[in-house]
C-alpha cells in the first residue's frame, strides 16, 4: 500500500532529480504545471475540486516519473481530464487542447507532438497505473468550511480569515504540500497563517474542552508549531519568488529573473510576523503585476493577475485566488459577507463524493444479523404452501438496533 | 531536455515518441501489477463493458478471481468515465454485501498493443449470480433462504445508500452469490455518487439507466431528480423473481414496460401518485387507465407467504416517495418470523457448479410461459435489448 506521503529527503530524490535536473527548476516545473492547471481548470469553468484533484494527480505523477521524459504541460492536460472525469466534470480532451494551444507558447505547445490529443490519451494510461487508480483525492477546502463552522468570535473578521486561508489553500497546489501532508492539516495550518494575517485570533470555538490548548487540537493531533509555521512558509514562499507569469513565459532552468522581494525579507517573514510577512507580500504583488504587464507578447493570453476559481453555488464565502499575492489586507473598509458564518455552510462541495466523508468508516458496519438464526433450511415441496399465519403488523418490534447508540 | 526543441522537427518528435514508448514498455509501475499473474480458466459473463473472466491466481493457486476487462476500444474519450466511476466507487465501498475490488491489473504495453496497456478490474470470485441460480430448476430455496437472500440483498442496499451511492442497475445477473452463500451486489458500472440536494438544485442525472424489466415509472416517465428509491424498484422486480424464477415484467419498449407496470401496480396517475403529472414525459406516454392494483392477487400463487407478498407491495410502489427504503424493507416482519432467515451455504453445496446467467443463456423465456399469471414475454432479443438501452 503505498502512501502519498513523502518526507522532505524523498522530495529531493525525484525521478527528474536523478535525471540531473535540479531542484530548484523542478520546484519550478511543479508550480509551472500546478499554475497551467488552474488556468486552464479556471478558462474551462472547472471547479476548484477538480483542479485541484488534478494537480495533486501531477504531483503524484513526477514522484515516479521526471519532467526530462514527460513534457510537464501534456502531463499538465492529461492530469486536468483525468480529474474532470474523475469529478463528474468531463471536458473533451480536444477541448482542453485547445486551451493549452491558447496559453502556451508555440515552442511549449510543441511539446505536444503532431497528434496532441494522442499524446494525451497514451499518457492516460501512464498516469492511471502510476497513482495506483487512486482516483479519490481530498483537499483541504472541505476542511477549511468544516473548522470553520465551529470557530467563534467576531463574524466579519472571521469571514475574512476564511477567505483569505481559502487562497492560500490555492496557492498550496503550487507546493508540494499536497506531497507532505494530510488535507486537514494544510487546513489548519493555512487558517492559522490566514489568522494571523488578518489579525483573527480564535479564543473560542464550539466543542471546546479543557484539554484544547488550541482549536486545532479538536481536529487534528500531534501538530507541532514548527510544523505549521513550515507549512505556512512553503506558501508564503511562493510568493518571494521569481515571478512565473504564465506557464507559456517562464525563463529556461536556471536563467533567473529581478527576484520579486529580496532574500532579506523573505528570512524577515520567516520570523512570522505577521506584519512583516503582509509587507513582503504585498511588495512581492507589486513587482509581480509590474513584469506581467512588459511581458504579454501578442502570441500569448496574458493570464489574469488575480486567479480565481469559481466556487461552488453553495460555498457560501465570498473568496478570490491570488496565486502569486497574498489577498490585500485592508482593515479600513469593512466588507460584508452576506451569509453569517454559523449558517452551517454547506461541507458537501459539488463533487458527489464529499458526503461519504461524514459515513462511518465502512468496517464499522454491523452487519444486521450477527447471528445465524437457528434454523435448519428446509427445502419445501413444488407448490408447498409456506408457513404463515395472520397479516403482518406493520411495526417493527425484531430488529436489534443498527447502530449502537 | 527534450522539451525545448522546435515545433516542426517531426524527426525529433517522433524519436522522442519510440523513446516514450520504450519507457512505457520498460517502466515496471509499482502499484499496478501486470494481469499475467492471474491465469485464465473460462469466461463467465460478457457485458456492455467487456468480457469478465474466471482466473487462478498463479502465486496462490487456490485463490479465484473474476477478471472484467475495461473495454476501450472506441473510446474517444481515454478511459471511460464509466470505468473510472466503477472503480472509484468500488474502492469506497467496503461491505461484506458488496463485491470486492482486490486490484486493477494492466497488460505490458508492447508494439503488439500499440503501447497501450488493458486493464481489468480484480474481484474476489463469486461462484453464482443469481440469475444463473434462478435458471436452474434443480436450485431449489427454502423460504429461510429467499428471506436470506433479500436481506442481504437490502443490506447491502442499505449499505450503498447511507454511503450516497445508487447502483441503478439491480437485476438478478448483477446480484452475484459466493458458494458459501454470501450475497455480493456487483456491477457498479452504472452506480454513481448521489447528494440530497439542500441547496434546492435538483439533480439532472440520466434516467437511461437500469436494464428495462427492472426500471422503475419514475424513470419511465423521465425523472431525472431521482435517488434511492430506483433500486429499491429493482429490489421488488428481483424478490418476486425469487419464487416466479424470472423477471416478472419484460417489456420490450419503454412504453411496453409502463403498461406492464400499470397492469401490475395499478394506474399511474395524480391519486395513485401525487405529482406524476409535472414528469416530463408523463403526457406523451400512454398510461392504462382504470387499472386495479393487482400485485397482491397476481404474485399470490407464486408466494405463499403473507409476509412475503405485503413486502413486495410496498417496494413495487409507483410513487417513489412512498416505496419502502432498504430500512423499512429490513425492518418488515417477513424478515423476524419463523421461518427466519438461514445460511444458504448448506443448499448450495449440493451444486458444484458455477451458475451464471452467461452461461444459461436460454432461461426465462422458457419458464415463464407457462405462468399464465405474468404477462408473456416478446422473446425475441428482449433481453439484449435493455442491454442497449443503456446510454452514458
Ligand atoms: N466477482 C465476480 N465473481 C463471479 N462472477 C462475476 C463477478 N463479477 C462479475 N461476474 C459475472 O460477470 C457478469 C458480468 O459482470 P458485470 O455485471 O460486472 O459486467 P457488465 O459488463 O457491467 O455487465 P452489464 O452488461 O450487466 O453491465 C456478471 O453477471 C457475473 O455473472
Ligand atoms: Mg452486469
Amino acid at each position: 500500500m503505498p502512501g502519498w506521503y513523502f518526507d522532505k529527503q524523498e522530495l529531493k530524490h525525484t525521478p527528474s532529480g536523478a535525471a540531473g535536473l535540479d531542484y530548484k527548476t523542478e520546484m519550478r516545473y511543479r508550480k509551472e504545471g500546478a499554475r497551467f492547471i488552474i488556468d486552464t481548470g479556471m478558462k474551462m469553468d472547472l471547479g476548484y475540486n477538480t483542479t485541484a484533484t488534478g494537480v495533486v494527480y501531477y504531483h503524484r505523477f513526477y514522484m515516479f516519473h521526471s519532467f526530462q521524459q514527460f513534457p510537464r504541460f501534456v502531463t499538465a492536460c492529461c492530469c486536468l481530464f483525468l480529474a474532470g472525469k474523475v469529478e463528474e466534470t468531463p471536458k473533451k480532451c480536444k477541448d482542453i487542447i485547445k486551451i493549452a494551444k491558447a496559453l502556451l507558447a508555440d515552442n511549449k505547445f510543441a511539446t505536444f507532438g503532431s497528434d496532441p490529443k494522442e499524446e494525451v490519451m497514451t499518457l492516460e494510461r501512464v498516469l492511471l497505473q502510476t497513482i495506483k487508480f487512486d482516483l479519490q483525492v481530498e483537499h483541504p477546502y472541505l476542511y477549511l468550511l468544516r473548522y470553520a463552522k465551529c470557530l467563534k468570535g467576531d463574524k466579519a473578521k472571521l469571514q475574512k480569515m476564511v477567505q483569505m486561508a481559502w487562497t492560500f489553500v490555492n496557492d498550496s497546489l503550487c507546493t508540494t504540500l499536497s506531497l507532505q501532508w494530510q488535507p486537514e492539516i494544510i487546513a489548519v495550518a493555512l487558517m492559522y497563517l490566514a489568522g494571523k494575517l488578518s489579525k483573527f485570533e480564535v479564543v473560542d470555538w464550539v466543542g471546546r474542552n479543557p484539554a484544547h490548548l488550541r482549536w486545532w487540537d479538536m481536529f487534528v493531533e500531534d501538530v507541532t508549531m514548527d510544523l505549521l509555521e513550515d507549512i505556512c512558509h512553503q506558501v508564503l514562499d511562493l510568493y518571494s519568488q521569481p515571478e512565473v507569469k504564465s506557464s507559456s513565459e517562464s525563463p529556461p532552468p536556471g536563467a533567473s529573473r529581478p527576484a520579486a522581494a529580496s532574500p532579506s525579507n523573505q528570512s524577515t517573514s520567516r520570523q512570522s510576523n505577521g506584519a512583516t510577512t503582509s509587507t513582503t507580500a504585498s511588495s512581492a504583488s507589486t513587482a509581480s503585476s509590474t513584469s506581467e504587464k512588459t511581458q504579454i507578447s501578442p502570441e500569448t493570453v496574458p493570464p489574469p493577475v488575480n486567479t480565481r476559481i469559481p466556487p461552488p453555488s453553495d460555498v457560501p464565502y465570498p473568496y478570490q485566488t491570488f496565486t502569486h499575492a497574498p489577498p490585500p489586507i485592508s482593515y479600513g473598509t469593512p466588507v460584508s459577507f452576506a451569509p453569517p458564518v454559523n449558517t452551517p455552510p454547506p461541507l458537501l462541495g459539488p463533487s458527489p463524493i464529499p458526503s461519504l466523508l461524514s459515513a462511518p468508516p465502512p468496517n464499522a458496519f454491523p452487519p444486521f444479523v450477527n447471528q445465524p438464526p437457528p434454523f435448519t433450511p428446509v427445502v419445501p415441496p413444488p407448490n408447498a404452501s409456506f408457513f404463515g399465519n395472520g397479516l403482518p403488523q406493520g411495526h417493527t418490534r425484531h430488529r436489534p438496533p443498527f447502530f449502537p447508540p | 531536455m527534450q522539451n525545448n526543441h522546435h515545433s516542426g522537427h517531426p524527426n525529433s518528435t517522433a524519436m522522442n515518441m519510440r523513446e516514450k514508448e520504450k519507457y512505457i514498455e520498460n517502466f515496471n509501475f509499482p502499484f499496478c501489477e501486470e494481469a499475467s499473474k492471474y491465469q485464465k480458466v473460462a469466461k463467465i459473463g460478457q457485458g456492455t463493458f467487456g468480457e469478465v473472466f474466471k482466473a487462478r491466481d498463479i502465486n496462490n493457486p487456490k485463490k479465484y478471481v473474476a477478471m472484467k476487462k475495461v473495454l476501450m476500444d472506441n473510446e474517444k474519450e481515454g478511459f471511460p468515465i464509466t470505468a473510472l466511476r466503477e472503480i472509484r466507487i468500488l474502492q469506497l465501498l467496503k461491505h461484506d454485501n458488496v463485491v470486492n475490488l482486490i486490484e486493477i491489473c494492466r497488460t505490458k504495453a508492447s508494439a503488439a498493443n500499440r503501447y497501450r496497456s488493458t486493464f481489468y478490474l480484480v474481484f474476489d470470485f463469486c461462484e453464482h449470480d443469481l440469475a444463473g441460480l434462478l435458471s436452474n430448476v434443480n436450485v431449489k430455496f427454502s423460504l429461510g433462504e429467499i428471506k436470506k437472500v433479500l436481506q442481504q440483498l437490502l443490506n447491502g442496499l442499505f449499505y450503498i445508500h447511507y454511503n450516497k451511492i445508487l447502483h441503478r442497475d439491480m437485476k438478478a445477473a448483477n446480484v452475484l452469490i459466493t458458494k458459501l452463500g454470501v450475497l455480493k451486489l456487483a456491477d457498479f458500472g452504472l452506480a454513481r455518487a448521489f447528494s440530497t440536494n439542500k441547496n434546492g438544485m435538483p439533480n439532472r442525472f440520466t434516467n437511461r439507466v437500469v436494464t428495462l424489466w427492472y426500471r422503475p415509472p419514475e424513470l419511465l416517465l423521465g425523472e431525472r431528480n431521482y435517488g434511492p428509491p430506483v433500486d429499491l424498484w429493482g429490489a421488488g422486480c428481483i424478490m418476486a423473481e425469487m419464487w416466479t424464477r424470472s423477471p416478472i415484467m419484460q417489456g420490450n419498449s419503454e412504453q411496453q414496460q409502463l403498461t406492464l407496470i400499470s397492469q401490475l401496480c395499478g394506474s399511474i396517475n395524480p391519486q395513485s401518485w401525487p405529482g406524476v403529472e409535472h414528469l416530463e414525459l408523463y403526457k406523451k406516454m400512454e398510461l392504462p387507465q382504470e387499472q386495479k392494483r393487482k400485485v397482491k392477487e397476481r404474485l399470490k400463487p407464486y408466494m405463499k407467504d403473507p409476509y412475503a407478498i405485503d413486502l413486495l407491495d410496498k417496494l413495487l410502489v409507483l410513487d417513489p416517495s412512498k416505496r419502502a427504503d432498504a430500512d423499512t424493507a429490513l425492518n418488515h416482519d417477513f424478515f423476524w418470523t419463523d421461518p427466519m432467515p438461514c445460511e444458504l451455504g448448506k443448499m448450495l453445496a449440493n451444486h458444484s457448479q458455477s451458475m451464471f446467467e452467461f452461461l444459461a443463456p436460454a432461461r426465462r423465456a422458457t419458464q415463464i410461459n407457462r405462468h399464465h399469471a405474468i404477462p408473456r414475454p416478446t422473446t425475441s432479443a428482449v433481453q439484449d435489448s435493455g442491454y442497449q438501452d443503456r446510454v452514458f
